[in-house]
C-alpha cells in the first residue's frame, strides 16, 4: 500500500526545518523527512500510551496529526501517567485541556481534534488518514476499527497495557519494505523467510568508497492478518522448536486471552482463567509449564492499570514504526508484540 | 481513585511509601534525561536531582520534548525542571554543572542518593560516574542511544559488571601517510582538512609539528617522510598570508596546497605504483573563482568544484579577518559556520584531485563534528526501560519478582531496530558478574582519604608516600608509583622523585583528587593497586588514610601499546564505524529466553555513548 495516499504536492524542506530536524534527517534522510511531513496520522484515545505517541509523532514533524478521544473526562488517576495533565484539569474533557500543549510541542505540525465519534468515524466510507493508531480499545472496537482500516486500505497500529505488561498489534494489510544491509555470512535469497515475509527482490551493490563492503538491497513483501482472524488462529505450532515452546513468555497467552474479551478479567476472573487454558491449547503450549502463577496473579491484579514508563516503551515502539513506514526505512513490525516489564522481554510473533 | 493508585497496584502501599522516600540522581537532562525525568516524576520518586552542563540548542528540539524554541541558549537542567512542574509531585533540584567537577559535586554529595541514573552523552562522564558508584557502592542505571540503537545496563557495584568491564572502542586513527600523502576515502580528506590544515593556518599552537619521531607513519619510505616534514614547515609561511590579511595571495594558498605540494608528491614514484595518481588542480579554476559566490546552493548538495573554490576563498577571508580579534587562534567548531566551511571546502578540493567522491557540507559537518543521529523514540524507549528497571534495582517488585540475586537482573538492547534479530524488539540478557580483568571494579582497591587544606599545605609528597607505605604494609625501600588519575600525571616512581619536596597543595591536590598507588617491585607477587579519593574535610587535624584490605596478586607483564604512537585521530571519537558483528545470534522465531548468558563481547562506543553493535540480520 502507499502510506501517503492523501498527500498534497510534496514540497522540499526549508533550511529552518532541516536545522530543526537535523539529528533525525541524519538518520533517515531528507526524502523520508519529506514523506513524514506530508502524512496524516489519526490517534484514537490519548491515555498514557496515546500521550507518548502524540509526543513522539508530533516531534518528528508529521504533516497532520489528529486525535479522537471519545469525550474522555480527566480523572485523578490520569494524572499519575499522563504528563500533559495537571490537577486543575480533573473533571474537564481531556482533549480540550491538552490541545494547546500539543500545538506548543511543535507548532509546525497541523494539529486537529477529530470531532466525529468513534462509531461515526468507522461507519464512513472513506478515510482522511494515511495511518490510524488506536490505544486502550476494547476487543469489539479493535475489530470494528480494523474492518474500517482494511476497507480503506489504511495501516493500523493498536497498543494497550495492563500495568507492567503490554502489547502491540500491527495490520499494514500488505507492505513492501525496502532496506539495504551489509551482506553477512548468511546471504539473503529470494523467497519466503518467515510465515508472513517473503523477499521479492534482491540486488547486490558495492560501497564505492569501501569496496570490501557489499550491500544487499532487498524488497520484502510483508503479509498481515486482521485482528479478528489473529485471535482465533494465532498458534506457535510449527513456528518454534520444542525447547523454545517451553520458554514462551506467560504474557503471550495472558494477553491473547485478555484480547479475546477485554472485559472478562474484571467481570469474571474464573472464566478468564478457564479461557487462559484454551488459549494455551490454541498456541500449542503447556499451561502448567508456561503459566507461572505469580504472573497470572499480577496480570489479573494490574488489569487496566496505566504505567508511564511502560507506556513510553510501547508508545516509542509504535511511533518508531509509524515513522519507519512513512519514511520507508527499516523493516516494519509484523505483527504481534508483547512486553514484559519485569524481565524486559519483548518478543515479536508472526501470527 | 487517586493519582498514585495505579502505581500502588504495581508496587504496593509499602513500595509507594518507599519510593516517596527515595532520592535519585539523574545525570543529564538531554535526550534520555528529559524522558527519564518525566518517567521518574510519574513514578512518584520523592526527590530527583538533575545535573546538566549544557544549554539548549535548536537541534535538540526534535527529541528533547521539555524544551521549546523560546528556551534556546537556556540551561537544560533548570529549564527542564520548570517544564515539568505542572505534573510533578516530586522535589526537584536542578544543577547547571559538570558532574566531574569535584568542587560542585564532591564525593559526599553523591552519598545522599539511593540510586544514580546516567543519561549522558560522553564516555568520560560515564566512566567517572561509574567510578563514583564503585566508590560509594551505589546502584547505577547506565543507558545510551545513537540513532535507532539503544541500551540500558543496571550496575550493582562489586556484584555485577560495571560500565568498564567491557572494552569500549577507542577512536579510529589513521597512519600519517594516508592522511598526508595517499588519501583514498572522504574521511581521510576531512581529517587532513580539519586536524592538519586548519590547525596549521588558524591556531597558534607551537607544537604543530608535534613530536614527529613518535608518529605512526604507515610507511618506511624516507623520501616520503622527509617530504611530509618539509611540507609542514612550509605551511607556516601560508599562515603569514592569513595573519597579514593578504587577500590577494589567497590564490597562492590554493596553488601551494593543491598544485605545488601535489606535484612534489607525484615525484615519489613508489607511492603511485599501485595507486591512481592525483591530478593537479587546474590553475584556471583557481583564477576564475577568486570572487565571492553569486548564488546560494543547498548545503545538502554536493557542490561543483568552481563553487567550492569560491567558498574556500570566502571562508579563508572571513577567518583571516577574525584572527586578530580572536588572538590569532580559532578552534574548529562544527557550529561555527566559517570553520566548517573552510574544512568542508578544503576536504572537497583534496577529494577532487585524488579522485575521491566529494561530500555535501551537511555530510562533512557530521563527520568532522562527530554528530551522532538522535531521535525521540529511541530515547523514550530507553528511558522507559531504565525507569522500569529501577523498580527491580530498588527491590520494589519484591512481592512477585524479588531481587535475591542481582545477577538475575536484565539489561536490554534495541535488538530489532539495530538489525540484530527480527524476532524480538529487545534483547534482554541477564547482567554478568564483574569481569575479573576489569581495571575499574576488580583490579583495584578503593578508599577515601580525609585531609584538610591546611594539611595539604604542610604535607610534602614524600611525607604522603611514607604515610601510604606504613599504612598499607610496604617496606621503606619498596618501589611504588603514584599517579594522579584525572590527568594521568605521574607524581612519583622509582626513577622520578623530582616532586618529592613539593606540598600536596603545590601539586594541586584538591577535593576530589584521585591518586593510584601501585606496587612497582619486580616480584612475581605484588600488592593490588589502591585508588584513593582525597576528600577535603577541614575538621581533621591529620591525614586519615582509610583502612583497606589489600590482597596480593600476580604481576602482569605490561604489553606494548601501539595506540599511543598513532596520531591524527578523528577528533574525540571518530567516524561511525560500520563494522559489523553479531551480538545476539538468536536462532529463529520468537522465544522467551531469560536464561541466556549470551553477552555482547565488544561493544561499539561512539561519542553519544552507544555500545550497540550494528549487526547483520540473522534470519
Ligand atoms: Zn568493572
Amino acid at each position: 500500500m502507499n502510506a501517503t495516499k492523501n498527500n498534497p504536492a510534496k514540497q522540499t524542506l526549508g533550511e529552518d526545518e532541516i536545522a530543526l530536524y537535523d539529528r533525525q534527517i541524519r538518520l533517515w534522510g531528507l526524502e523520508a523527512q519529506t514523506n513524514i511531513r506530508s502524512a496524516r496520522v489519526l490517534l484514537i484515545n490519548v491515555g498514557a500510551i496515546g500521550t507518548e505517541i502524540t509526543k513522539n509523532i508530533v516531534l518528528s514533524g508529521v504533516g497532520h496529526f489528529s486525535i479522537l478521544d471519545n469525550n474522555h473526562v480527566v480523572t485523578e488517576e490520569d494524572l499519575g501517567s499522563q504528563f500533559f495533565l495537571t490537577s486543575a484539569d480533573v473533571g474537564k474533557p481531556r482533549i480540550d485541556t491538552i490541545k494547546d500543549k500539543i500545538v506548543d510541542l511543535n507548532p509546525r505540525v497541523n494539529f486537529s481534534i477529530e470531532t466525529d465519534t468513534f462509531e461515526n468515524l468507522i461507519s464512513k466510507n472513506n478515510s482522511n488518514y494515511d495511518i490510524v493508531i488506536g490505544t486502550e480499545l476494547t476487543k469489539d472496537q479493535i475489530i470494528q476499527l480494523n474492518w474500517w482500516t482494511r476497507s480503506n486500505n489504511t495501516p493500523l497500529y493498536v497498543a494497550g497495557s495492563n500495568g507492567l505488561f503490554g502489547y502491540i498489534f500491527v495490520d499494514l494489510i500488505q507492505f513492501d519494505s525496502r532496506d539495504k544491509k551489509l551482506q553477512s555470512i548468511k546471504q539473503s535469497a529470494l523467497g519466503s523467510i518467515s510465515p508472513n515475509k517473503e523477499i521479492v527482490s534482491l540486488e547486490v551493490t558495492i560501497d564505492p568508497e569501501e569496496p570490501k563492503k557489499i550491500y544487499e538491497n532487498l524488497v520484502t513483501k510483508n503479509k498481515y492478518v486482521p485482528f479478528e482472524k489473529l485471535l482465533c488462529t494465532a498458534t506457535l505450532e510449527g513456528k518454534l522448536t520444542k525447547r523454545q515452546l517451553k520458554r514462551v513468555s506467560p504474557i503471550l497467552p495472558l494477553t491473547l486471552t485478555y484480547l479475546k474479551d477485554t472485559n472478562m478479567v474484571s467481570s469474571n476472573v474464573s472464566l478468564f482463567r478457564e479461557e487462559l487454558e484454551n488459549t494455551c491449547e490454541q498456541l500449542r503450549i503447556d499451561p502448567n509449564l508456561i503459566l507461572k502463577p505469580e504472573y497470572v496473579e499480577q496480570f489479573i491484579k494490574q488489569n487496566g492499570v496505566e504505567f508511564s514508563p511502560v507506556a513510553a516503551v510501547l508508545g516509542g515502539a509504535v511511533s518508531q514504526d509509524v515513522i519507519n513506514i512513512l519514511g520507508k526505512k527499516q523493516q516494519p513490525l509484523n505483527n504481534f508484540i508483547i512486553f514484559d516489564g519485569v524481565t524486559l522481554d519483548m518478543p515479536i510473533f508472526e501470527f | 481513585m487517586a493519582r498514585e493508585s495505579s502505581l500502588i497496584t504495581i508496587i504496593g502501599e509499602d513500595g509507594y511509601a518507599r519510593i516517596r522516600q527515595t532520592k535519585c540522581l539523574l545525570v543529564g537532562a538531554g535526550g534520555i534525561g528529559s524522558e527519564l525525568l518525566k518517567d521518574l516524576i510519574l513514578m512518584e520518586f520523592g526527590e530527583i536531582h538533575i545535573v546538566d552542563l549544557d544549554t539548549i540548542d535548536l537541534s535538540n528540539l526534535n527529541r528533547q520534548f521539555l524544551f521549546r524554541q523560546r528556551d534556546i541558549k537556556q540551561p537544560k537542567s533548570t529549564t527542564a525542571v520548570k517544564a515539568v512542574q505542572s505534573f510533578s509531585n516530586s522535589k526537584l533540584v536542578p544543577y547547571q554543572g559538570n558532574i566531574m567537577d569535584t568542587t560542585q559535586f564532591p564525593l559526599h554529595w553523591f552519598k545522599q542518593f539511593n540510586i544514580i541514573f546516567n543519561a549522558l552523552d560522553n564516555l568520560a562522564a560515564r566512566r567517572y560516574v561509574n567510578k563514583i558508584s564503585q566508590f560509594l557502592s551505589l546502584p547505577l542505571l547506565e543507558s545510551g542511544t545513537a540513532g535507532f540503537d539503544g541500551y540500558i545496563q543496571p550496575i550493582f557495584p562489586q556484584k555485577t559488571e560495571c560500565f568498564d568491564c567491557t572494552k569500549k572502542e577507542t577512536p579510529k586513527t589513521f597512519p600519517v601517510c594516508t592522511i598526508r600523502s595517499t588519501p583514498s576515502q572522504p574521511i581521510h580528506c576531512i581529517v587532513w582538512a580539519k586536524n592538519f590544515l586548519f590547525n596549521q593556518l588558524f591556531t597558534d599552537e607551537d607544537n604543530k609539528s608535534d613530536d614527529e619521531e613518535n608518529k605512526e607513519w604507515g610507511t618506511t619510505d624516507e623520501t616520503e617522510i622527509k617530504r611530509i616534514k618539509q611540507e609542514t614547515n612550509e605551511l607556516k609561511s601560508l599562515q603569514k598570508i592569513i595573519l597579514d590579511k593578504d587577500f590577494d595571495r589567497i590564490p597562492y594558498i590554493l596553488q601551494k596546497l593543491f598544485i605545488d605540494d601535489i606535484a612534489k608528491l607525484l615525484l615519489i614514484e613508489n607511492l603511485w605504483k599501485n595507486r591512481v595518481k592525483p591530478l593537479l588542480l587546474d590553475e584556471s579554476i583557481i583564477k576564475n573563482n577568486c570572487h565571492d559566490a553569486k548564488e546560494k546552493i543547498s548545503s545538502n548538495k554536493v557542490w561543483d568544484i568552481n563553487y567550492i573554490i569560491q567558498n574556500f576563498v570566502a571562508a579563508t577571508k572571513k577567518l583571516s579577518q577574525r584572527m586578530e580579534r580572536e588572538g590569532s587562534h580559532i578552534e574548529f567548531d562544527k557550529d561555527d559556520e566559517d570553520t566548517l566551511m573552510f574544512v568542508a571546502m578544503a576536504a572537497n578540493i583534496r577529494a577532487y584531485i585524488f579522485h575521491i567522491p566529494m561530500k555535501s557540507v551537511f555530510d562533512i559537518k557530521q563527520i568532522a563534528g562527530n554528530i551522532i543521529p538522535a531521535i525521540a523514540t529511541t530515547n523514550a524507549i530507553i528511558a522507559g526501560l531504565s525507569a522500569i528497571t529501577s523498580l527491580r534495582v530498588l527491590n520494589l517488585l519484591d512481592k512477585f519478582a524479588s531481587l535475591n540475586d542481582v545477577t538475575k537482573l536484565n539489561m536490554a538492547f534495541t535488538a530489532m531496530a539495530s538489525n540484530m534479530t527480527t524476532n524480538r524488539y529487545l534483547s534482554n540478557p541477564q547482567v554478568a558478574p564483574p569481569n575479573c580483568k576489569c581495571p575499574v571494579c576488580v583490579q583495584v582497591v578503593r578508599g577515601v582519604v580525609q585531609t584538610s587544606e591546611k594539611l595539604n599545605a604542610s604535607t610534602t609528597l614524600k611525607d604522603l608516600i611514607s604515610l601510604l607505605k606504613t599504612k598499607y604494609g610496604y617496606q621503606e625501600n619498596d618501589d611504588v608509583s603514584i599517579l594522579d588519575i584525572k590527568d594521568q600525571r605521574l607524581l612519583f616512581d622509582f626513577d622520578f622523585d623530582d616532586l618529592n619536596d613539593q606540598t600536596l597543595e603545590d601539586l594541586k591536590f584538591i577535593n576530589g583528587t584521585i591518586i593510584l598507588l601501585s606496587d612497582d617491585s619486580d616480584n612475581d607477587l605484588i600488592k593490588k593497586p589502591v585508588e584513593l579519593y582525597f576528600n577535603i574535610n577541614n575538621n581533621v587535624d591529620k591525614i586519615v588514610l582509610p583502612d583497606l584490605h589489600i590482597p596480593v596478586i600476580e604481576q602482569k607483564i605490561p604489553q606494548d601499546n601501539n595506540e599511543e604512537n598513532e596520531v591524527l585521530t578523528v577528533a574525540e571519537n571518530g567516524e561511525i564505524d560500520q563494522d559489523v558483528y553479531i551480538i545476539d545470534g538468536d536462532e529463529s522465531v520468537s522465544t522467551v529466553d531469560n536464561n541466556d548468558k549470551k553477552r555482547p563481547r565488544e561493544k561499539e562506543d561512539l561519542e553519544e555513548i552507544i555500545q550497540i553493535a550494528k549487526a547483520p540480520k540473522t534470519s
